[in-house]
């Protein structure tokens, strides 16, 4: 009988690890691709770009497999930030605080669209930001809820302080509102927000309309695998805005699209519609790249980082809200250039402008 | 091949070196899994090195975080205080599960619905407990209870059911009346059991807290958990997982010692 | 002995119970009984024959679908502190020790449940003295120094001394006893016997005993019960136990032990076993074996017909 002695035992433990880990290492280069996204009004133009074969199309011309997985939010940005899927749709704060905030160097390949109003502070028996001090509030602590909260207090000369957050799963959140007058006030997002808001007695005190363009909803894709292959930033970014063309077309075609799009998020056309209006979407890459080479993105990602460095978002022993490096299309970047994680990308987008995409 | 034979002995250096083989085993594969992936990203989260893990227990334990508060104590104390409730409410649970068990009554209104009650899902109930029991401290233990105690009825009322009619005839025989056979003579008896399925449902308790707390609470071991997933904090996670381990295991510990100290005679038994 | 009232009497006694298709089984069949205080009744029969039934008739455990038992000329319904029980396994409670096991009687007569938190001290005084009492006990059994054992650490024959002094401190009008014997070896079964007819002499008392054991039956009783199924009447073979056999044992009693390997001894367990006990050999019902002063038996003209 052979011995294995300690280091060929170890050696093996290594592999073992290695094999199982390996299928979590992006960054080499591939055909296949795997793309998260979750159900939010702004990003269901994925869905249907998959059921009407225009995402095919665009991988086929470009000699890729393109598989999306629909996930739950959180899971997704999870399965992203551990490698296990290749882009995912999120907000610009998740992005900054997950992927970014953890080393995952990430770059918004497509922005999509602002929230103008789909995330909101409603409340009841009239409360107003005079008398809302001291009241419990009903959110998803530390996600854009938190933040708009924190944006309102802000405007109004209050401080996290000055109310008491009950974090409140976002699953039952509607309901438990609706069903317990001592509760107050609640910030969460739509649809939950159109549902809760039908309801009589019921006021919207503050909204993302009164903070436009600060939560953006992005297309992050892990930056190595990008640069890699150029070719799936090609295909998501001519999808996106060949589906986007057919939303803003207005008649039978976009309102089929739209139908599509509404029974994949399981509500009406008529609700899907009137989400799509507080919903500031860059139908056109023009847009798109308009809004992010401007300076206004700036300062409302500073709101961001600033809220999410003063929450520990960062990382517990950030000192400030530095610590991550934010680059903006100009090759600027805001916070520490040595560890740049987060990139607004647009040559994708502007070649999809300048109608140089082959499809 | 000796070792794997029915009557290998091992002496006591070696079974404890056998007991630790598989913790060491995970701990290793852990850290190594953990290495690998530090040297791919040296600012990954999901696997925190050992370093990263203590300043996550040194933040939550000994540090007092934005608000004034030491996270660890407070959510250890809001869980405990929840655990507690519920489990002093448990003996409602047994109550009903012994009267079941000696009285026809008790067993013909409570056995079926009790039984029917058991195979409901009760996470499934969550939202509408929320909504009958409001979002403070009182959704979250009716959620605890709501969970194991038609549990622990129905195996006090078997146990109870399980009693010799010898007992309960010699108790009448001797003048005892239903109160002191109910509580002098089955009960005391049973006790020991019940304690013990009490101690094994231990988890499925701590399973109801952190799913009601991952609902709405303020504070708790449980919220803590799903709060801090939002930026992937696993150094505060895992610990945390941990210590919510250990504590179970210390709870699981002393209701035996417990038993052993308090009920001898059901030692032998 | 003297007094003429039976202080426990069955009469027309039927025990049947529903078998899996519906049909009624019989288990008792007119059972007829009189017991005098102080007598020591041992019961026999062939297994499965209801001797355990009729026991737990008399205890009060299970009411007769026909007829009555009446103990002092009272109906019986429910078990309670007139009639004491020994089973054979589980007549000790096994969370409490020796001196608690022995009190519980006491204890459950005097305050109920609660008085101990109304009234500590009262209590406790109470408490001392039963313990002093169960102490008189104790030693009578011969168990001073294991008051405070918990039955587990007992052997089998102590156990079922502490369970015969528990029944006995409440001083019961009849004492059951339910194969008490039946899992001791053979030497502390013989010592047991000798010890409860030790306790039958000195307090008096009535005994009601149910045993397999033919030689034990004849040694221990004064009045020997055989309980049977196997017998015939003028309409065929016997449905259900009847008593086959009663008659008061041979000699004085309590007997010496030389009794048990003497010759009477050995005829009468042979007798026994022949007219009760063996499936082959059906007696008549005219033929049984009723010759104690209290036996007495109402009869049932289909079963037998009477020669003109």
């Amino acid at each position: 009988m052979s011995r294995l002695s300690a280091k060929s035992l170890l050696r093996c433990l290594m592999m073992v690890c290695l094999v199982l880990f390996a299928t979590a290492t992006p960054a080499l280069a591939k055909t296949k691709f795997k793309v998260a996204w979750s159900i939010y009004v702004g990003w269901m133009p994925w869905p249907y770009a998959e059921e009407s074969g225009i995402l095919k199309k665009w991988a086929d011309a470009h000699n890729i497999e393109i598989e999306l997985v629909q996930m739950d939010y959180v899971a997704s940005i999870e399965a992203y930030v551990a490698g296990q899927v290749d882009a995912c749709v999120m907000t610009n704060m998740e992005m900054l605080n997950m992927p970014a905030a953890s080393g995952i160097d990430s770059t918004a390949l497509i922005i999509g669209d602002y929230s103008n109003g789909n995330d909101a502070l409603l409340v009841r028996d009239g409360l107003t930001a005079k008398t809302i001090k001291g009241q419990e509030i009903s959110l998803v602590e530390l996600t854009v809820s938190h933040y708009l909260l924190n944006r309102f207090l802000e405007k109004n000369n209050m401080k996290e302080k000055d109310v008491r957050v009950i974090n409140t799963s976002d699953s039952d959140i509607g309901p438990i509102f609706l069903s317990n007058d001592s509760q107050k006030a609640v910030v969460t997002w739509n649809p939950i927000v159109m549902q809760i808001e039908q309801h009589p007695g019921i006021t919207k005190l503050f909204s993302s309309a009164d903070v436009p363009g600060e939560i953006i909803d992005l297309m992050a894709v892990n930056t190595k695998t990008l640069k890699k292959n150029p070719a799936l930033g090609k295909a998501l970014v001519g999808a996106w805005y060949e589906v986007m063309s057919v939303m803003s077309r207005r008649g039978a075609d976009a309102d089929k699209a739209l139908g599509t799009m509404a029974a994949q998020a399981e509500s009406s056309l008529v609700e899907f519609k009137s989400q799509l209006k507080t919903t500031a979407m860059f139908y056109t890459a023009d847009a798109a790249v308009q809004y992010a080479s401007g300076p206004e993105i700036k300062k409302n990602m500073d709101y961001v980082r600033q809220f999410c460095f003063r929450h520990g978002l960062l990382g517990e022993g950030a000192e400030s809200a530095d610590v991550v490096g934010i680059q903006y299309p100009d090759g600027s970047v805001q916070g520490d250039k040595r560890n740049v994680n987060f990139r607004f990308d647009v040559s994708y987008m502007k070649m999809a402008a300048e109608g140089k995409l082959k499809r | 091949m000796k070792f794997l034979s029915m009557h290998a002995k091992f002496g006591p250096v070696t079974t404890a070196l056998l007991s630790a083989s598989l913790f060491v085993l995970c701990v290793a594969a852990y850290f190594t899994a953990s290495h690998i992936r530090h040297q791919e990203n040296p600012k990954d989260k999901i696997m925190p090195t050992i370093g990263k893990m203590w300043k996550g227990v040194e933040n939550t334990a000994f540090k007092e975080d934005r608000k004034g508060e030491y996270r660890l104590w407070v959510d250890t104390w809001a869980s405990a205080k929840r655990l507690g409730y519920s489990t002093l409410l448990l003996v409602l649970a047994v109550l009903l599960g012994l009267h079941m068990g000696l009285y026809p009554f008790f067993e013909a209104v409570f056995y079926r619905f009790i039984l029917f009650f058991d195979k409901v899902p009760a996470l499934a109930l969550l939202p509408i407990l929320f909504i009958i029991f409001g979002l403070g401290e009182l959704s979250k233990v009716m959620l605890i209870l709501l969970g194991v105690f038609p549990t622990i009825a129905l195996d006090t009322y078997l146990r109870a059911k399980a009693v010799p009619r010898e007992q309960i005839i010699k108790g009448r025989t001797l003048g005892a009346g239903s109160a002191k056979i109910t509580y002098g003579v089955v009960l005391p008896q049973i006790m020991p059991d019940v304690l013990n399925t009490i101690r094994l449902n231990f988890k499925a308790m701590v399973l109801f807290l952190i799913a009601g707390e991952s609902l709405a609470a303020t504070a708790g071991l449980g919220y803590r958990i799903f709060v801090v997933r939002r930026y992937i904090a696993m150094e505060i996670i895992i610990p945390y997982v941990l210590w919510m381990s250990l504590l179970a295991f210390v709870a699981d510990l002393l209701v035996r010692l417990w038993i052993k100290k308090r009920y001898a005679w059901y030692q032998a038994h | 002995m003297n007094d003429t009232n039976p202080m426990l009497h069955l009469e027309d006694v039927y025990m049947r119970y529903p078998s899996r298709d519906g049909t009624p089984i019989t288990i008792l069949n007119d059972i007829d009984l009189k017991v005098r205080q102080g007598e020591f009744i041992t019961v026999v029969g062939p297994s499965g024959c209801g001797k355990s039934t009729l026991l737990r008739l008399i205890l009060g455990a299970e009411s007769p679908t026909e007829g009555a038992v009446l103990l002092d000329g009272k109906k019986l319904d429910a078990p309670n502190r007139n009639r004491g029980i020994v089973f054979q396994k589980y007549s000790l409670f096994p969370h409490l020790s020796v001196m608690d096991n022995i009190v519980f009687g006491l204890d459950a007569e005097a305050h109920g449940m609660f008085l101990g938190w109304l009234k500590p001290g009262q209590m406790r005084q109470r408490r001392r003295a039963f313990r002093d009492q169960a102490q008189v006990y104790l030693e009578r059994i011969g168990l001073a120094d294991a008051a405070d054992k918990y039955p587990h650490e007992l052997s089998g024959g102590m156990r079922q001394r502490v369970a015969i002094a528990q029944s006995l401190i409440m001083k019961p009008r009849i004492l059951l006893m339910d194969e008490p014997f039946g899992a001791l070896d053979h030497a502390t079964r013989t010592e047991m016997q000798l010890f409860i007819l030790e306790q039958w002499e000195q307090a008096e008392m009535t005994i009601f005993f149910v045993t397999h054991d033919l030689e034990e039956a004849c040694f221990l009783g004064s009045r020997v019960l055989v309980l049977s199924q196997y017998y015939q009447t003028d309409a065929g073979r016997g449905q259900g136990a009847k008593i086959v056999g009663d008659f008061a044992t041979p000699g004085g009693h309590p007997k010496p032990t030389d009794f048990l390997y003497s010759e009477e001894m050995s005829q009468l367990v042979h007798r026994i076993r022949s007219e009760g006990l063996s499936p082959d050999n059906l007696q008549h019902i005219r033929d049984f074996n009723l010759t104690h002063r209290d036996a007495f038996r109402t009869v049932n003209p289909e079963e037998w017909q009477r020669e003109q």
